[in-house]
């Protein structure tokens, strides 16, 4: 879930009961994000008419708010499966059914936060509402990591936390750029690269902070201990996390205040007030708040159902718990602002599109990776930044390729199929993965690294 | 050795076009053909007009054509004598350097040929032609060593041939180019070679993963298990970079054409070069009859090099890998980089760069795929894994090749350092003198770093 911020909201500043006709000035239009822009898509015009026969003002009330935040998004029919995943957890069904329905019922809730996020920043203000948006945005992959965390999953956390940078990068913005690419073939499409370019750098730093600790164990020579290898990582990991976080705020102010002009979202033709339904908050500010915080509960619990059955869905559906991570559960978490970015480049609204895709892969790997590291620190888990060869690899790659694609600042639909296919690519190999994992004290993952070939009795890798 | 502009628009306006003609038919001239005719003789037939009987005046006007058409002919006298050399059990690393040259000018021939029957097959039709036999050389060396389960060859050949094309082809074109050009300013359209760069970065990727996969298991899980793991990803990207190639020819040839257009050019003294082709020179069936012989000249000599290419590497002190790497890309490529070499000169980068790149591309994202699945169908175990020197290279080739590029400009230390990463690239094969172990064709070249019992780094 991507939160976005492209301007601070200058709805706000005129005034809340601001019946602002379609086709108003150029501000209102800049006051909404990226996200919410592309989220809006999935939104439904709430139909009141049956609501208005219901007599009780009060219960009309409650009603109609019901309406617009349940009924309020196409995705709706998913809701269902939350109660189901509920009811199933109770009467004992089998896990992988627990772990399926989960998922689908994440989606809807995932979407109604970041609908809930936009109404309260109606009310917020600009910047509060910005950075309320920047941190909940990606809501589910961080409740989602921190209860792993708690189960002492590291894997997991490493890998759905990847998995999401890598969807965003490459699944988010191919399906985007090819399936514009295919609909605008004989218009040139242009964005701008200033905005892409920001976020790049940020993801090569973080992308820096993953390489030094993977290099840490590969540079150790058999006489250097695990155990003193595994504390150089933690620490450095750790400090790196404090810098990440930092350059994130740093990235906050210069996106909400400094260089908001940057991130300001393209001049657009008329025909887009047609899209634009939600100039005007529907729902006041308790109750969103309210349905906020009920909303999140709800989503961890179906986190905390996601994260005790996944081995046990792993085994049964016979895919390693790598995959189900780095693959099936970022695309559940994503699947709004998927829809959302597709939508948008059908429209040759590039900027959009790109806003939401790196925006949510640079929250995703400068604010969440650390902040779970410093919430493992706290709660005492030894999670540090070295993802392994094979992740790290797939992610320097990715993030090489989309920079290099995005880099003259035009498209067409050759490079959202060339990311996509790089997509494929790392899912097939994740797919053909099945290497045991081992997970003695949290520190070794998934794959294991080279040093303890050393230890292993009998040949080494090569021998035949 | 394909690599594709335009569609062919001689067709359209027939074939009994003027000299001196319009842009337009300038702009019907792939890359790949503009730069091979520089090669190109005019046929003198004043000699063949003497003889009374017909039938005979066309067999040697087609002859000359097609045999001594090229300033390269000299070179056909290589393929009788190593031949001859085959047969009565020379030196086997003289078959070898026969053969080799006897390569040459078969591979320029056989583009001429294809360029030949673009003309009556159509745009679209002469392109696919193009770009498929464009590369013939490789493919058929490729397949061949295959057949004869060289594996090592196989990889070491084809890494070589995209290597050669993107530091040593455009380098020297880049290099020649600049200094030819000192005062003027160099510009190319970066568009075109940007699609080449991106599909490349994605060839790159699906090397990258078996080797990581390799590196990353450990001790405890077998060999089978790893190779196993490593030939399905291999098979699996190998269709999906195939996928990707096709999707590559629709974009080239269908949708956004207008991407890959020749530069416009004024020069009046540029018709003086293409002139002489500008009709075909040979009819239909002679051509294809022409292009199916070279071919199997091609396949037969190719036999011989990959048959003899251990005796020479022994008797020569040269390092197979070195060999496969290195010679066997320049014999392949030579014609291109002779063309490319030249349009360059002329201020021409779109040419050059299409040549180069558009090689690069195909043999990346076609042959070596294609070489897997024709691997996966004899049942030999080839995968996409070519060992962490070779990947590293390629690697950094690719990117510093993309960054060079970048801005669309060009001057000659571009083109140099190009060339010096080549020669570079070259001398790590060159003092690689590490066996080299295949158990199944697996391990190749330089073994990555499990030995048991010692660590990485020991002494």
């Amino acid at each position: 879930m991507a939160g976005i911020v492209t301007e601070p909201w200058s709805s706000a500043e005129n005034g809340n009961a601001s019946m602002t006709p379609k086709g108003s000035s150029r501000e209102l239009r800049h006051g909404r994000t990226a996200h919410n822009m592309s989220s809006s898509s999935l939104r439904k015009k709430s139909d009141l008419r049956v609501i208005q026969k219901v007599p009780y003002k009060g219960l009309k009330d409650f009603l109609t708010n019901l309406q617009e935040v349940i009924l309020g998004t196409k995705l709706a029919i998913l809701f269902p499966a939350i109660p189901a995943a509920i009811i199933c957890t109770y009467c004992g069904v089998s896990q992988p059914w627990i772990f399926g329905l989960s998922m689908l019922g994440l989606t809807p809730l995932a979407e109604r936060v970041s609908f809930l996020t936009e109404q309260l920043a109606f009310y917020t203000g600009p910047t509060l509402g910005g950075l309320l948006n920047a941190t909940c945005g990606n809501a589910t992959e961080l409740i989602i990591a921190i209860l792993a965390l708690t189960n002492n999953k590291v894997a997991v956390v490493k890998y759905s936390l990847l998995g999401s940078i890598l969807s965003n990068l490459l699944l988010v913005l191919g399906t985007s750029l090819f399936c514009g690419g295919i609909a605008n073939l004989r218009r040139e499409q242009r964005f701008d690269r200033k905005q892409a370019d920001v976020n790049f750098f940020l993801l090569l730093l973080g992308l820096l902070c993953h390489l030094l600790p993977l290099l840490y164990t590969y540079v150790a020579t058999e006489d250097t201990p695990a155990a003193v290898i595994s504390d150089m990582s933690l620490v450095l990991s750790r400090s790196s996390s404090i810098i990440m976080l930092i350059s994130y705020i740093a990235y906050l102010v210069f996106q909400l205040w400094t260089h908001r002009q940057l991130f300001d979202a393209q001049d657009q033709e008329d025909e887009y007030d047609d899209d634009v339904e939600e100039e005007t908050a529907v729902i006041s500010f308790w109750s969103g708040f309210v349905w906020l915080v009920g909303m999140t509960l709800v989503i961890a619990l179906l986190s905390e159902y996601v994260v005790a059955t996944i081995e046990t869905a792993s085994e049964s559906w016979n895919l390693s718990v790598s995959f189900i991570s780095i693959i099936l559960l970022p695309i559940v978490g994503n699947a709004a602002e998927h829809a959302g970015a597709i939508i948008f480049a059908f429209k040759n609204k590039l900027d959009i599109s790109l806003g939401v895709a790196l925006g949510s892969a640079t929250q995703i790997g400068l604010f969440v990776v650390p902040l779970t590291i410093i919430v493992s620190w706290i709660i005492g888990i030894n999670m540090d930044l070295n993802f392994n060869l094979l992740e790290t690899g797939s992610l320097a790659l990715s993030i090489i390729i989309t920079a290099f694609t995005l880099q003259d600042g035009t498209s067409h639909y050759m490079k959202g199929l060339v990311l996509l296919m790089c997509y494929f690519i790392i899912a097939i190999c994740f797919f053909v993965d099945k290497l045991p994992q081992k997970q003695p004290n949290g520190f070794h993952m998934g794959l294991q690294q080279m040093n303890n070939v050393v230890t292993a009795t009998g040949g080494g890798v090569f021998s035949s | 050795m394909g690599s594709i502009v335009e569609p062919w628009a001689i067709t359209e306006n027939g074939n009994a076009t003027a000299k001196g003609s319009s842009r337009e038919l300038r702009h019907g001239r792939t890359a790949h053909n503009m730069s091979s005719s520089s090669l190109r003789k005019k046929s003198d037939l004043r000699l063949i007009q003497k003889v009374p009987c017909k039938t005979l005046k066309n067999i040697l006007s087609n002859f000359q054509e097609v045999i001594l058409g090229t300033k390269l002919t000299l070179l056909f006298l290589a393929i009788p004598l190593a031949i001859l050399a085959n047969s009565y059990h020379y030196g086997r690393p003289l078959i070898f350097g026969l053969s080799l040259i006897g390569l040459t000018p078969l591979a320029e021939r056989v583009s001429f040929l294809t360029e030949q029957l673009a003309f009556y097959t159509g745009p679209t039709v002469g392109g696919l032609l193009n770009a498929t036999c464009g590369n013939a050389t490789e493919l058929i060396i490729a397949i061949l060593a295959l057949a004869n389960n060289k594996v090592a060859v196989v990889k070491y050949s084809l890494l070589g041939s995209i290597l050669s094309n993107l530091l040593l082809v455009l380098g020297t074109s880049l290099f020649c180019g600049g200094i030819a050009n000192i005062r003027r300013e160099q510009r190319f359209d970066r568009k075109q070679a940007d699609v080449n760069f991106f599909l490349l970065l994605m060839g790159l990727l699906c090397h990258l993963l078996p080797l990581l996969l390799k590196y990353a298991a450990t001790g405890e899980v077998s060999t089978s298990l790893i190779n196993k793991m490593s030939l399905n990803l291999s098979r699996t990207s190998s269709i999906v970079m195939l996928i990707a190639y096709i999707a590559y020819l629709i974009f080239q040839l269908w949708t956004h054409r207008q991407l890959f257009e020749a530069q416009e050019d004024d020069d009046d003294a540029y018709d003086d070069e293409v002139t002489v082709e500008e009709t075909p020179v040979i009819g239909f069936w002679s051509g294809f009859a022409w292009l199916v012989g070279m071919t199997l000249v091609i396949a037969l000599l190719s036999e011989y090099v990959v048959a003899t290419i251990e005796e020479a590497s022994d008797s020569w002190g040269l390092s197979v890998g070195f060999i496969s790497i290195i010679l066997l890309p320049i014999v392949g490529n030579a014609a291109e980089h002779a063309g490319a070499i030249i349009f360059a000169f002329k201020n021409k980068l779109d040419i050059s760069l299409g040549v180069a790149l558009g090689s690069a591309t195909q043999i990346s994202l076609f042959v070596v795929p294609l070489s897997v699945i024709v691997a996966w169908i004899m049942g030999i175990k080839m995968d996409l894994n070519f060992n962490i020197l070779e990947t590293s290279s390629l690697a950094l080739a690719i990117i510093i090749t993309a960054f060079t590029l970048q801005d669309g400009t060009s001057h000659y230390m571009k083109g140099l350092v190009l060339l010096l990463c080549y020669v570079i690239i070259a001398a790590c094969f060159f003092v690689d003198q590490i066996p080299q172990k295949q158990p199944n064709g697996t391990i190749v070249g330089l073994q990555p770093k499990n030995n048991p019992g010692s660590g990485f780094f020991s002494a």
